[in-house]
């Protein structure tokens, strides 16, 4: 039996005057890979974004209800998003590395939460993080070189690594694949299907294929609300509601 | 209109286009060129002087000094009776009337400059040297070929006498052109030989250094949280609005505000870089918040998303990320309002900066000039030798401005980076 670790109870989000999601019941299964499918501006990111608080950014979003993660309300106005974040992990759509070397990308993390107080400890979690995203055979002789001068599917898998580096329980991947060609989507496929051994992983995807591939939980949203959630085989081959059926077969979206 | 017709209307409207482009950008073009070549062509004389070879001889009975006398002793001492002695030696004069008129070609501080080479060589009693003196500013001007000597003599600031001597000193090669050392070396002076932009240069550099401590950190920082932190409201729209609006005052208002705050109520000292320097920080302020908000806009969101995942807080990704990123647009910014305020002159002559200072200032509360204030007191003056000056100073501080513009570009280019 796994255990549950974030779990979301009637979870609704405003953009100013719009609600952006309705009544959210999810529930994300540690150490297993949860995908979350639906046509664009159905609420998929808008979901995994509040697992971290990146709502916060925007001024004029609201969120209502309740998220909790082990059990700690991860809504709480009082919680320090700086701790959350240390162990909810992001990747982006984009890739986005910072302008600064492989190494400083990898070690900033650990910097700023006090990981790794010695040069040596520091070189040990940026070499680690960077076998864990299978991208140190290929970049380890060349850690002074720009994270911006990788080609599109190795910053991706560099902005794993930064995710990794401060050794995070939850990992949030928004569409990462989107940005890049099929080799490169096979192997950050492949990494998924490492990664979900140590961590807890959500996946925002268009692709109904990937979900298939790399995920043991799917859930189908649209228009905000959470149309049907369940093992990724039964959604995907007997789903129960005809919506999932008519989206999954491409008869809308 | 068939389709061959629609072409070409469209081809030639393309051409027509091109051609305007052209000719407005050739316009252009040609108003710099005659107005660079204008101030070249006025200019460039001023950076030679004329010098007239003299022998001096260092006569015991006309100085009250001895050999090895102290530096304070010969401060002290009297040449004035060395410098007539020698320069009437200069030329045959019969009488003292053309004595007179001899002594009006050389410079009125013939008798400082062969007091400086005592000052070097103290032991010159009783020995002739060979010294270039300082022409004065009409022989210096016939020399350079700048003044008419086929008027009539009664038009002329010349007399026929002295055009005779100077053509006897063009015969005898006594006299010739030299770096003019005191068109850098000097502060202001009634004469134009004498005069130079060194008083001007270190107010210029006191005013801007000071409008850059000021403006800079305040400008940065009002950017920074307006940018970064401030919540997106009405309020902060309406302090954009006025930021953009203060940009676009007319300087010379600064000028008013500082009269009246900074010397009328405060009472800070009148004719100072100090004062012309915080005139300059409110004028260059809104110049430089608006091109570092730009730069700072400019970072992609991608970079503070991505700083805000792996747990750092707000001030951490902007000051770590987004700041560093910004750096160079800020910096090349703040040049370029630098260089603005470098050409400034309205708010300074309203806070007292036209004032005549000969003295070159030695601290920021010292009265002083500045280039475009000594352009423009310059450029009233009526003696001949004031026009090649003014075309020089303004050729320093373009020039000045060209290196600043130019670091603001090269900085841009080299560390900005680019995204996608």
């Amino acid at each position: 039996m796994t255990n549950i670790k974030i779990k979301s109870k009637n979870l609704n989000v405003y953009y100013g005057d719009k609600q952006a999601l309705f009544d959210v019941n999810l529930d994300l299964n540690e150490k297993e890979v949860t995908a979350l499918i639906g046509p664009s501006g159905c609420g998929k990111s808008t979901f995994i974004r509040c697992i971290n608080r990146m709502n916060d950014v925007i001024d004029i979003c609201k969120v209502t209800g309740n998220i909790e993660m082990d059990g700690m309300n991860i809504n709480d106005k009082d919680l320090d998003v700086v701790s959350l974040r240390e162990r909810v992990g992001m990747v982006f759509q984009k890739p986005n590395p910072f302008p600064k070397s492989i190494y400083d990308n990898i070690s900033y993390g650990p910097k700023i939460h006090g990981k790794g107080e010695t040069k040596s400890e520091l070189d040990q979690i940026v070499e680690n993080s960077l076998k864990k995203s299978a991208l140190w055979e290929e970049v380890k002789d060349r850690l002074d070189e720009p994270g911006t001068s990788l080609s599109g599917g190795q910053q991706q898998r560099l902005c794993i690594a930064r995710a990794i580096s401060v050794n995070p329980e939850v990992i949030l991947m928004d569409e990462p694949c989107s940005a890049l060609d099929p080799i490169a989507t096979a192997k950050i496929e492949e990494l998924i299907d490492e990664l979900k051994k140590t961590y807890t992983i959500v996946i925002v995807t268009h692709s109904m294929a990937q979900a298939v591939r790399v995920s043991q939980k799917t859930g189908f949203f649209h228009l905000g609300k959470l149309i049907e959630v369940g093992k990724t085989e039964k959604i995907f081959k007997n789903p129960n509601n005809k919506m999932t059926q008519d989206y999954i077969t491409g008869r809308f979206g | 209109m068939t389709k061959e017709e629609r072409l070409k209307k469209r081809n030639r409207a393309e051409k027509r286009f091109r051609f305007y482009g052209l000719t407005s950008i050739l316009v252009a073009l040609l108003f710099v060129v005659i107005l660079v070549q204008n101030i070249f062509s006025k200019g460039s004389s001023a950076f030679k002087k004329t010098v007239i070879t003299t022998e001096v001889f260092f006569d015991q009975e006309l100085l009250e000094i001895q050999n090895g006398a102290s530096q304070d002793e010969i401060i002290e001492a009297d040449f004035y009776d060395i410098m007539i002695e020698n320069l009437i030696k200069a030329y045959p004069a019969k009488d003292r009337e053309e004595e007179d008129q001899l002594l009006k070609l050389f410079s009125g501080d013939a008798e400082i400059e062969i007091k400086k080479v005592f000052l070097k060589d103290n032991n010159l009693i009783g020995k002739t040297i060979t010294l270039d003196l300082t022409a004065s500013d009409d022989i210096d001007q016939l020399h350079k070929g700048n003044y008419p000597r086929d008027l009539p003599e009664e038009r002329r600031r010349i007399s026929d006498f002295q055009l005779v001597i100077y053509d006897y000193f063009v015969e005898n090669k006594k006299i010739s052109k030299n770096f003019n050392n005191y068109f850098f070396n000097n502060g202001d002076s009634r004469d134009p030989e004498l005069a130079g932009i060194g008083g001007a240069l270190v107010g210029s550099f006191y005013s801007i250094l000071i409008c850059l401590l000021l403006a800079f950190p305040v400008a940065v920082l009002a950017s920074i949280y307006l940018e970064e932190f401030a919540p997106k409201n009405k309020i902060t729209d309406f302090i954009e609005i006025n930021i953009n609006n203060l940009a676009a005052v007319p300087s010379i208002v600064y000028g008013l505000l500082a009269l009246q705050i900074l010397l009328a109520t405060i009472q800070l000292p009148r004719s100072t870089p100090l004062v012309a320097g915080i005139t300059l920080a409110l004028m260059t302020l809104p110049r430089i918040i608006i091109p570092c908000r730009a730069s700072l806009k400019a970072v992609p969101p991608s970079i503070r998303e991505g700083a805000l995942a792996v747990g750092a807080s707000k001030f951490q990704s902007v000051f770590h990320h987004v700041v560093p990123l910004a750096l160079p647009g800020t910096l090349s910014g703040t040049i370029i309002g630098l260089a603005q305020a470098l050409g400034e002159t309205a708010p300074l002559i309203l806070i007292g900066m036209v004032a005549f200072v000969v003295d070159i200032p030695s601290s920021p509360v010292d009265p002083s000039s500045s280039l475009p204030v000594q352009v423009y007191l310059w450029s009233e003056s009526a003696e001949r030798g004031f026009v090649e000056k003014t075309s020089a100073t303004i050729m320093m501080l373009l020039s000045f401005l060209i290196v600043m513009n130019f670091i603001a570009v090269y900085l841009r280019q080299k560390f900005e980076k680019r995204w996608n």
